[in-house]
């Protein structure tokens, strides 16, 4: 009954706000609240009254980008597991008791560029979400007994997503595209590094000590709670953390003037995949050619693109073809994936995304086709918007990018502007063939 | 304003009942919600893999996939996809043994030209040779393929289920094997549709924000459907007799297993709201809180997780909760162990072996079982947040004749139930000696050695452990296993569904 109630002012707020034309001004469509802590804290408050329950996420601005000491590739990852191994006020026992007892959805993950914990608890339980979430932040405690046995799990993590070809050809993608950026590492890590992370107790306190401060985290409170409330308590138990982050030592990557290609193996069978990744920009929504360039992915390699029918549909030459043109904290890559159903094809596909890439670069995109992307995009974000989770979820990255939730305005206002000749800009400017890798991956006959 | 809102869901209930009520001998399940700016589909045939003729297992499931990927009457496949594409909409195919669901959502804007374009797809299929070639290609890749090499833990998870399901219709895969889709042709396609998408196997539910008179033409639109009649396939399940074991043997540097045995128990049940609190203890899916998971992981840095089940949980290592309209007669108990260092694989069988036999001999605490209840009284609000979501367990609730919604029963049953009748029904379906398990592993040989023979099973770990963890370790490595050789049978892996 209660989780009936909860979605039904969702819903309220978001069919007044629904529309499949330009985006206003204020596109994210729920009132919010922002400040900040002296000690740095970002807080942002979506108050939803009603709807019973809250999700409680804790963003912290570092991600496997922030590793940038040979040795320590995966240390963001592995240390988000160590966040849950307690504290000396609620150890982990009693951690899981109190979360048990919460019933909370609590989980976290970690990506390239933010570590993102998250609970989703009903509304009266928050005053204990904020005293547990505080109390890990501020006072993670645990043995150097705990901290082997969690690598354990670290390389088990990683042996179960080692059998697909997809975790391969990242690995090589990665290692290949950047040379001195730390992108060069997959989230996960090096094999070697993982190995390692055993010995490296001492490591991981200087980690926690430079990165998990208050002015590195951003807490986003979306769903049903008392504003004011919730502020004197996140001033309460936020209050004490010291401020202190000590940015990561992140080198730049050099201009790629020459393609990169590399054919990989993958000990098991698999149709042929195809990962070409050009060189992209870092987030900003507030830049033409980087909101273009988001457009253009879509446009050119999507699902109602040209040679997506022609090569799927028509031809049947490939499993499939996406892009994945995303939003990084630095500049990371425009990606195109394939999977190519007979081998001898591997060229001429390659061909043909070439093709598409010289028609975008010198054709200009039928207005119609990107008026029709935009309003998909528009109505993909908004009709997701209908819990307090997919909202906090769907803002996490540009809030871990930005340290706001302004960004989303700016973006939809930004993409309202795009013209064809903007999308052809984008094209003649990321998708330069000396920009770009190239991993091919075979498997066994 | 809470306590409005409040009310308004009270009132809203109150209709959705009526509703479903005044429909009840109708194709309806209807979920109004007004203020919902999208309306979402699940159009369910309750018909599945186990209608699968005999040689062409995956027949159900590539039918329902060429729907939703292949043309029209009216349009080709490209241009479904581009009237789709400005919607953020799409029209997506889900087959388990027993349910076809065809679901998707559109924003109340574009109600009438996505609603045509369903219908389309569901009334006025094309069955193209092109595109029913493509959508095979696809199925014939996952099974030679991604099942086989990429995806270890379901791979463990489906040769469980054929093997516990052996000689019944329940039996393979639901996307079906190599020589059973290659003998698969348009014509069994057409045929298929012919017999099993009628009016007699039909569910229409409707959720969000429509009104009475879309759902009445949505009915009408459907009487085009042939009357048919149900079949439904008998599926006598063997019991098993002591430990069976199979071992896939592949070039793997991990193993992944999976054990279990049929159940007699089903949503709806008394006895399956006892279970789901004993299952939710012994193994919450992805909840570090739960007990395997704190045995084999959290004490031992054995691998990522350790779950169990007691309903189908399709493709777990993508979700946190399972996904409705995988209803089913027959269900199996489960334990899924992720995968574990090859050297530690007869451990963290033992382990987990041993706890299972631990909680069926002496039962759930009663510390453990309020800590349980509680827990779950908040955390089954988050399996079905949404208006797609209680669509479809309102469509289950129809398949298991739950009368009042599985959710409200299930929040009713943790307030009634006892830690006694939590006890009796572990003591009534579950036991630890008549299993079925499932390795994928490499050096196949000489794991059916250790298990035939019970060698014992210690490993080492790379840190120190308390003394209170080594002592239990010499337990667990010594748990007697009483495997035949008989019942170890090893198969390479690109046997697997052939």
């Amino acid at each position: 009954m209660r989780i009936i109630v909860m979605q039904l002012c969702f819903l309220f707020v978001l069919a007044s706000v629904m529309w499949a034309g330009s985006a206003p001004e204020q596109f994210f469509p729920y009132p919010h609240q922002k400040y900040t802590l002296p000690n740095g804290l970002k807080v942002i408050m979506i108050p939803i009254q009603g709807s019973g329950l809250v999700a409680y996420y804790s963003v912290v601005r570092t991600g496997s980008r922030d590793e940038w000491e040979p040795g320590k590739s995966g240390f963001a990852h592995f240390f988000e597991h160590m966040m849950f191994r307690g504290t000396k006020k609620y150890p982990s026992e009693k951690y899981n008791e109190l979360v048990t007892k919460m019933g909370a959805d609590a989980n976290a993950y970690t990506t390239d560029d933010y570590t993102c914990y998250y609970m989703v608890v009903p509304g009266e339980n928050l005053e204990q979400v904020i005293d547990l979430e505080s109390d890990r932040f501020q006072n993670l405690a645990y043995e150097e007994s705990a901290f082997r046995t969690e690598a354990g799990a670290v390389y088990g993590e990683y042996r179960k997503n080692r059998t697909s070809p997809w975790s391969i050809a990242e690995e090589e993608m990665m290692n290949l595209a950047f040379t001195r950026h730390t992108y060069k590492h997959t989230t996960i890590g090096f094999e070697a590094d993982i190995r390692n992370m055993p010995n490296m107790y001492d490591y991981s306190k200087s980690f926690f000590n430079r990165y998990y401060r208050p002015d590195n985290v951003v807490l986003l409170v979306v769903g049903d709670f008392n504003v004011n409330q919730t502020k004197k308590w996140i001033a309460q138990y936020y209050g004490n953390w010291k401020k202190g982050y000590t940015p990561p030592k992140i080198k730049p990557e050099p201009p790629q003037g020459k393609e990169r290609q590399k054919v990989v193996h993958y000990p098991g069978r698999t149709l042929p995949i195809i990962w070409i990744a050009y060189k992209g920009a870092a987030f900003n929504p507030t830049e033409k050619m980087v909101v273009s360039a988001y457009l253009l992915g879509n446009l050119a390699f999507g699902e109602n693109s040209e040679i997506y029918k022609k090569l799927v549909i028509r031809e049947q030459k490939v499993q499939f073809i996406s892009p994945e043109f995303g939003f990084n904290r630095d500049p990371k890559l425009y990606n195109i994936y394939t999977m190519v159903k007979d081998e001898n094809d591997i060229p001429y596909v390659m061909s043909e995304i070439d093709k598409t890439v010289k028609a975008f670069q010198t054709n200009l995109v039928d207005n119609q086709q990107l008026e029709n992307i935009k309003k998909r995009l528009r109505y993909s974000f908004l009709m997701n918007l209908d819990t307090p989770d997919h909202i906090a979820s769907r803002l996490a990255r540009i809030v871990a990018l930005t340290g706001d939730i302004e960004a989303v305005n700016q973006l939809y206002s930004t993409m309202d502007k795009i013209t064809p000749e903007d999308i052809r800009a984008a094209a003649q400017q990321f998708l330069q063939k000396k920009k770009r890798t190239v991993i091919t991956v075979k498997g066994e006959k | 304003m809470k306590r409005l809102s409040f009310f308004i869901g009270i009132l809203l209930m109150a209709f959705m009942i009526q509703s479903c009520q005044q429909q009840k001998q109708s194709h309806l399940v209807l979920l109004p919600v007004k203020e919902d700016p999208t309306i979402s589909f699940r159009i369910l045939f309750t018909v599945g893999s186990q209608n699968d003729p005999a040689g062409k297992e995956g027949l159900a499931a590539l039918t329902a996939s060429l729907l939703t990927k292949e043309a029209t009457q009216k349009h080709s496949y490209e241009q479904i996809l581009e009237l789709l594409y400005p919607m953020a909409a799409s029209v997506s195919s889900q087959v388990d043994k027993e349910m076809t669901v065809i679901y998707g959502r559109t924003h109340k804007d574009n109600l009438n030209d996505y609603y045509s374009l369903l219908k389309e797809i569901l009334l006025e299929p094309k069955f193209d040779e092109a595109d029913f070639k493509r959508v095979k290609d696809d199925f014939l890749n996952y099974v030679q393929r991604t099942i086989r090499y990429a995806q270890d833990e379901e791979l463990g998870k489906e040769v469980l289920s054929e093997f516990i399901f052996e000689g019944t219709p329940y039996e393979h895969l639901e996307e079906g094997h190599v020589s059973s889709l290659e003998s698969i042709t348009l014509n069994d396609v057409k045929q298929f549709y012919k017999e099993h998408y009628t009016r007699a196997n039909l569910l229409i539910g409707l959720g969000g924000g429509f009104d009475d008179s879309f759902a009445r033409q949505v009915e009408q639109d459907f009487q085009v459907l042939p009357v048919g009649k149900k079949e439904t396939p008998a599926v006598k399940v063997k019991p098993i007799d002591g430990m069976q074991v199979k071992i896939v043997e592949k070039d793997a540097n991990a193993t992944a297993i999976s054990f279990g045995y049929p159940i007699d128990v089903l949503r709806g049940s008394r006895d399956f709201y006892a279970l789901a609190i004993a299952t939710s203890w012994l193994g919450e899916h992805r909840n570090a809180a739960s007990h395997l998971y704190q045995v084999i992981r959290e004490a031992r840095g054995l691998n990522y997780g350790d779950y169990a089940y007691i309903e189908h949980f399709p493709r777990g290592y993508a979700r946190q909760f399972p996904p409705p309209n995988v209803a089913r007669h027959h269900q199996i108990f489960q334990i899924w162990i992720r995968p574990v260092p090859n050297d530690a694989r007869l451990f963290a069988f033992r382990a987990a072996l041993r706890e299972l036999q631990k909680i069926v001999d002496n039962g759930l605490s009663k510390k453990d079982f309020e800590l349980t209840r509680q827990f779950l009284k908040n955390y089954i609000l988050h399996y079905a947040p949404t208006t797609m979501m209680k669509l479809g367990y309102a469509l289950d609730d129809k398949f298991y004749g739950i009368t009042e919604g599985h959710w409200k029963l299930y929040r009713k049953m943790l307030d009634e139930l006892t830690v006694d009748d939590v006890n009796a029904a572990i003591r009534k379906y579950w036991q630890y000696q008549n299993i079925k398990a499932v390795f994928i592993t490499n050096e196949a040989e000489e794991l059916k050695s250790a298990l035939v023979n019970n060698t014992p099973s210690l490993i080492t770990y790379r840190s120190s452990k308390p003394a209170a963890i080594l002592a239990e370790d010499r337990e667990i490595a010594k748990y007697p296993l009483h495997v035949a050789p008989e019942h170890v049978s090893i198969v390479k892996v690109d046997k697997v569904f052939q």
